[in-house]
């Protein structure tokens, strides 16, 4: 090994006490694909996290990752389904929660999704079936943000901690 | 997708053994509950001990089979487990549907 390989050895300590769990991964919008993906994504911060804070981030990927699929484009070229989404998620495990960013090439996100949610009307007699996910999501995360650019949808919040849990 | 039921003269058993309701299976889950217990025609207790995953499609799913029913005839939630508890807890429909934990269920027998 010559001088210049040798790394640093203050540089390296200094990342070890940084790293941090992570996860990545590269997937079709489909919903069995999203669920075998949440299992992984459970498998491992499973005893990094609370059981909570888990069930929190579960939940909330679920929702934006089958918003993706449910929505996917329809084919160009030929009737029937096109080509499925295809989804980037990276979630990081910081000091006060989890930062979470996802990115796909379906459709673009309608504008009323990020605006502040109430929950759909409570009819007695013909109670709602759907639009609880955007009221889930903005509820559970913090700093949700959101931009498109060119073809891709980019998509990032961060799941808080329980307050006993923040190290 | 299964269901294990029991007629319970005054009312039906039954038993969720999927553990995940969610967009992937919410649709099947829907149907196939819901013609069972508009089938029977009685008050419903659901055991839904071993579900430890719900979605928004998965509310939708039982809210769906909640509205099958006469509103006369309880749908009683048993055995939620957390992650499904917050779902209904964060959506307000703990208000729509009668929950309960499993112990409370078990009715003295004469």
């Amino acid at each position: 090994m010559t001088p210049t390989e040798r790394s640093d050895p203050g540089i390296g300590n200094r990342a070890s006490t940084l790293t941090q769990p992570m996860f990545h991964r590269v997937l079709n919008a489909h919903p069995l694909t999203v669920r075998d993906t949440l299992q992984d994504v459970r498998h491992r911060f499973r005893g990094e996290v609370s059981d909570d804070t888990l069930g929190r981030l579960e939940l909330v990927l679920a929702e934006v990752m089958n918003n993706v699929a449910e929505h996917a484009p329809l084919g160009q070229a030929a009737p029937g389904p096109g080509p499925l989404p295809v989804i980037h998620l990276c979630i990081v495990r910081h000091n006060s929660g989890l930062a979470c960013a996802l990115t796909d090439d379906g459709v673009s996100l309608p504008d009323d999704c990020l605006l502040p949610r109430s929950l759909p009307d409570m009819v007695a007699d013909d109670l709602p079936e759907g639009g609880f996910g955007w009221f889930l999501i903005q509820d559970l995360t913090q700093a949700l943000c959101y931009y498109r650019e060119e073809s891709r949808n980019y998509l990032a919040f961060s799941i808080p901690f329980a307050q006993l849990e923040a190290s | 997708m299964q269901f294990i039921v029991e007629d319970a003269e005054s009312h039906l058993n039954i038993k969720v053994t999927e553990s995940r309701i969610d967009a992937a299976i919410a649709t099947l889950f829907k149907d196939k509950l819901r013609e069972i217990v508009v089938k029977n025609r009685k008050p419903v207790h659901l055991d839904m001990g071993s579900v430890d995953f719900m979605d928004s499609s998965g509310l939708g799913a039982m809210i769906a089979v909640r509205k099958s029913l006469p509103d006369n005839l309880a749908l009683v939630l048993l055995a939620l487990t957390p992650n499904v508890e917050r779902v209904f807890r964060l959506t307000r429909m703990d208000s729509v549907f009668d929950i309960q934990p499993l112990t409370a269920q078990k009715e003295p027998r004469e």
